[in-house]
């Protein structure tokens, strides 16, 4: 399963084979750094807003989809909230790769990243940040970089099937 | 000279950044003649009040968790509606200080790198910052005297940084850990995620649950 997190509203980029999209629909909350979906709802979050389990989500996909505005080098608000609120797709204990610290997994699978930001006047520093931050995401998820791509405008993601 | 602490952690009380900020204020009270401005930016929106303190401040310098590789949802987004806020080509020196449960405090590189390149895009300076790592265990840290104790090499990063924000200038990120050994860290964060479980009435073997 393709799992695509997205700030656009109105997503309408063909998707091939099975896919759930994730995109603003109402009003999510920010991850408030309790840590529930690691010690009380293990690997669900405890904010009840329809977005509490992309951390399960996560756990069923094999390919994870970033379609974001690029904001001084990091995904929008909409979809690091999103992020933030599933962590729960790693397990709170901490494991040693590629000689730093991070997190254990808790699912199987093995997640390839992909991540398209768009937006006028991307700076190269941005870009650069953005790169750095897929690939800490993927050594965090125990995963893969697919590809890292930028966009001037949404209307240029439209000619792609993901 | 006036200075704005900003807590960006999305904690009220008990944070990590709090830990940070309280330590650096002793730095700047002792250093100089400064007027310091306590923020916080807990949610989504920068409050009028907020807004109107930062507006009477030549330095701001963050302080906020870092949640997943980069800085907590809620304070991006109040960087954009300070991006979108006419500042009258006020000239701002911005540092950070960021920290991560993780032990290495190199983690948080790329969470300074997103408020300097937001340093870029609203025209403020960027004047470095500090990746902390092991924030997880700041708040059982207690401050020793002459720089001994875990926290001593936490406490120096916040010193030289004072020094530079005093004289208004620019450091390299510098990335410190608590002095700390690594392996005692890892299971003193383990023991304290099964004592949690427990005192929620659940087990320590549901820490690792699958949900369908």
């Amino acid at each position: 399963m393709k799992l695509i997190i997205t700030d656009i509203e109105h997503f309408n980029i063909p998707v091939e084979g099975d896919y759930k999209v994730i995109r603003p629909q109402g009003n999510i909350h920010h991850c408030i750094g309790c840590f529930g979906c690691w010690v009380k709802t293990p690997g669900k979050c405890v904010i009840h807003d329809g977005y509490e389990g992309t951390g399960i989500d996560m756990g069923k996909c094999t390919e994870l989809i970033l379609i974001s505005q690029c904001c001084y080098g990091s995904v929008s608000p909409f979809v690091k909230t999103v992020q933030d609120r599933a962590i729960s797709y790693i397990h709170p204990d901490f494991v040693l790769r590629k000689g730093e610290m991070h997190h254990k997994r808790r699912y199987k699978n093995i997640i390839t990243i992909s991540a398209y930001f768009y937006g006028t006047h991307i700076t190269e520093r941005e870009k650069e940040t953005a790169r750095n931050i897929i690939d800490a995401n993927a050594d965090n998820y125990d995963g893969l970089v697919k590809n890292v791509c930028f966009y001037n405008t949404i209307k240029e993601l439209e000619n792609m099937i993901l | 000279m006036r200075i704005a602490l900003i807590n960006g952690s999305p904690k009220v009380s008990n944070s990590a950044s709090g830990v940070l900020l309280t330590d650096l204020k002793s730095f700047l009270i002792t250093s100089s003649k400064t007027e310091i401005k306590e923020i916080n930016l807990h949610n989504t929106v920068v409050s009028k009040e907020a807004l109107e303190d930062l507006k009477n401040t030549d330095v701001w310098i963050f302080a906020c968790p870092l949640y997943v590789d980069g800085i907590p949802a809620h304070l991006l987004s109040c960087l954009v509606q300070l991006e979108e806020t006419d500042w009258q080509d006020r000239q701002v020196q911005i540092y950070g200080v960021v920290n991560c449960g993780f032990y290495e405090g190199i983690q948080a590189e790329f969470a300074l790198n997103i408020l300097q390149n937001w340093c870029t895009k609203t025209g403020f300076t960027w004047g470095g910052g500090i990746g902390v790592g092991g924030g997880g265990a700041l708040q059982q840290m207690p401050t020793m005297k002459n720089g001994h104790g875990p926290k001593a090499p936490v406490e120096k990063a916040l010193g030289t940084m004072t020094d530079k924000i005093i004289q208004r200038e620019t450091q390299k990120n510098n990335y410190v850990s608590i002095a700390f050994p690594r392996f005692l860290y890892k299971m003193a964060a383990q023991m304290g995620w099964r004592q949690e479980i427990k005192a929620n009435g659940g087990k320590t073997k549901e820490l690792g649950n699958q949900l369908e």
